[in-house]
């Protein structure tokens, strides 16, 4: 008798709560899903508009979860800031974009104002990422506690209003040259090129960024220093250099993610590194934070669940325009896997560190 | 002169003190050991030659200069390379690549090659695992990884902080007979151990350390058979 009661005791109320939310996120996707399938009010067409969508904006946000990633990595600090870093190569590249649009260089030449484009953008953002490490993170490296973080938001707002008071608080539209407006047919269905541009650049520039992380000896480096600081300075490893280099690999991420956003939205403004930097924030954890393939990962998956997501899971149900809840479904996404798998997908245990 | 002197440190952490007062001196070409039972101050003794720590009092001298500036890394550079207590190697890296860290300093890439040879002739397990992540070594085979990664740095001296912890009696065995051929080839080796009996066993010099001081010092077959010793540690 006084067994049962102990088993019984085992399942506490919050074990039973989140069983429900288990439950019930399950049978709303699954009951969702089929609905919408059943009704096929959506054409293949539409449907692959949202695939393609997903993987454009899955592609930035591993992009930028990068960053957090490799910075969480290094110094387990999570660089809060690391959204506006986004937000001033976006800005970078819409002053060199505009400039390349009034000399016309933007319609004739797409390559090389493309280039000039990202180079302004990621010098700019770069700069102001190791600026940062320098100015505001490297004094809080040995202070425990909240500090670093709070810290970190401190940057973040100190960012944002300083682009605000330079450049003001409008919403300046991005050039859009007719040769991105354009689309490739593939088999009868239209793909937009920006997304083509958008996807294909980003797995190019994270493929360089792998091969930097595994084959070159600084980023070797950065993985020891990731995975034991003192042990890799007692080898002679200088743990400043290989924090500033770490800040530079994410501040080339984040520029070129900056002008990718701000071309597929058409817009910059001071606080639009907010959004895309929470999400790719969630996409890092998502992908269990510190984990480089699991940063990438956890982006497009992201990027796919909040495009196809919300029609696919809400639409059966009967709620009507859908698609604006794309964000309620991201981070519920994000809620989800912080209860029930706090490492992430490719992410470990804390626990076995040292052998 | 000695290739390394430590002079009077005295170490806190906080309000603690680690190290009230140490002097050594190690003589190059030497093995020296510095033995003593759980948290009397080896350790630490061995970070603060290292830079992991600054003492508040006191110096260390080595090949000449004062190393009080220095951070970690530098030291490391400047070819006093510690190999630290639990080995700590990097587990998600391979085998490869921990020599390859352990070179860092090094920039001539055909002596690094010759480098990584010469330690897979003295750990010939090493080679069939260099492509294998650390983490998933024996303590013996880590062991050896540890002591590689450090010699690739070309130490003039190796500071060796336990590495018989939590190794088989004959793993141990070979760990020591590790440490006499790398001392053959050269190297100053400054010996951290708790096992008493087998450090001084090998050292030509040796100190006692007790709750942060020297207590005794002398050559290693002296303190052997020093009856304090004797007692203390060797039971």
């Amino acid at each position: 008798m006084s067994a049962t009661t102990l088993t019984l005791r085992r399942f506490n109320a919050v074990d039973v709560i989140l069983w429900l939310l288990r439950i019930g996120v399950l049978l709303i996707v699954v009951i969702g899903t089929l609905a919408t399938l059943i009704k096929a009010r959506y054409t293949i067409a539409q449907w692959l508009d949202f695939v393609m969508f997903g993987l454009t904006i899955g592609s930035i946000y591993a992009q930028i979860a990068l960053g957090y990633t490799m910075v969480y990595g290094v110094l387990r600090l999570i660089n809060f800031a690391h959204g506006d870093i986004v937000m001033t190569g976006a800005f970078a590249g819409y002053f060199a974009a505009a400039g390349f649009d009034r000399s016309g260089l933007l319609e004739s030449r797409p390559v090389l104002a493309m280039a000039g484009i990202l180079l302004v953008a990621v010098l700019t953002s770069t700069c102001i990422a190791v600026l940062t490490e320098r100015i505001a993170y490297r004094p809080f490296r040995r202070v425990q506690g909240l500090a670093p973080l709070i810290c970190a938001i401190g940057v973040s707002f100190f960012l944002e209003q300083t682009f605000r008071g330079l450049f003001g608080s409008s919403v300046k539209s991005y050039p859009d040259p007719s040769w991105l407006r354009a689309a490739f047919v593939v088999f009868g269905f239209r793909i937009p090129r920006v997304d083509v541009l958008v996807i294909g650049l980003a797995l190019v520039f994270m493929a360089l960024l792998y091969m930097v992380v595994q084959r070159t000896r600084m980023g070797t480096a950065m993985r020891a220093v990731a995975e034991d600081a003192e042990a890799a300075a007692l080898m002679g490893i200088d743990v400043n250099r290989v924090i500033v280099f770490t800040f530079m690999l994410g501040g080339v991420m984040a520029g070129i993610a900056g002008v990718f956003y701000a071309f597929l939205y058409k817009q910059v403004y001071f606080f639009m590194g907010f959004t895309p930097g929470i999400k790719a924030f969630g996409a890092a954890v998502l992908g269990g934070i510190g984990s480089i393939p699991g940063a990438m990962l956890g982006g497009f998956f992201l990027g796919m669940v909040e495009s196809v997501g919300p029609t696919l899971f809400l639409d059966g149900i009967g709620i009507p325009a859908p698609y604006q809840l794309r964000d309620l479904i991201a981070f519920t996404l994000l809620i989800m896997v912080l209860i029930f798998r706090p490492q992430g997908i490719l992410g470990e245990r804390m626990a076995r560190k040292r052998a | 002169m000695a290739l390394l002197e430590i002079d009077d440190i005295h170490v806190f952490y906080d309000k603690i003190e680690a190290l009230k007062g140490v002097s050594m001196s190690v003589e190059e070409g030497r093995i020296v050991t510095l033995v003593g039972g759980n948290g009397a101050g080896k350790s630490t003794t061995l970070r603060a030659v290292s830079g992991l720590l600054h003492p508040r009092q006191g110096a260390i001298r080595y090949a000449g200069e004062t190393l009080g500036q220095y951070g970690a890394h530098e030291i490391a550079a400047m070819g006093l390379v510690q190999v630290p207590e639990g080995r700590r190697i990097f587990g998600r890296l391979t085998v490869n690549e921990n020599l390859e860290m352990g070179a860092f300093t090094q920039k001539n890439r055909q002596q690094i090659a010759e480098d990584r040879e010469r330690m897979l002739t003295l750990f010939p397990r090493l080679r069939e695992r260099l492509r294998q992540v650390a983490g998933t070594l024996s303590g013996g085979e880590q062991q050896m990884v540890a002591t590689a990664r450090a010699m690739m740095a070309r130490p003039r001296a190796l500071l060796m902080d336990e590495p018989s912890m939590g190794l088989s009696p004959m793993m141990v065995e070979q760990v020591f007979e590790t440490i006499r051929t790398i001392n053959a080839q050269g190297v100053t080796v400054l010996l951290v151990e708790q096992n008493a009996l087998l450090a001084l066993s090998i050292a030509d010099t040796g100190y006692v350390m007790e709750s942060g001081r020297i207590v005794l010092s002398g050559s290693g077959p002296e303190l052997l058979d020093d009856e304090r010793v004797r007692r203390a540690y060797l039971g």
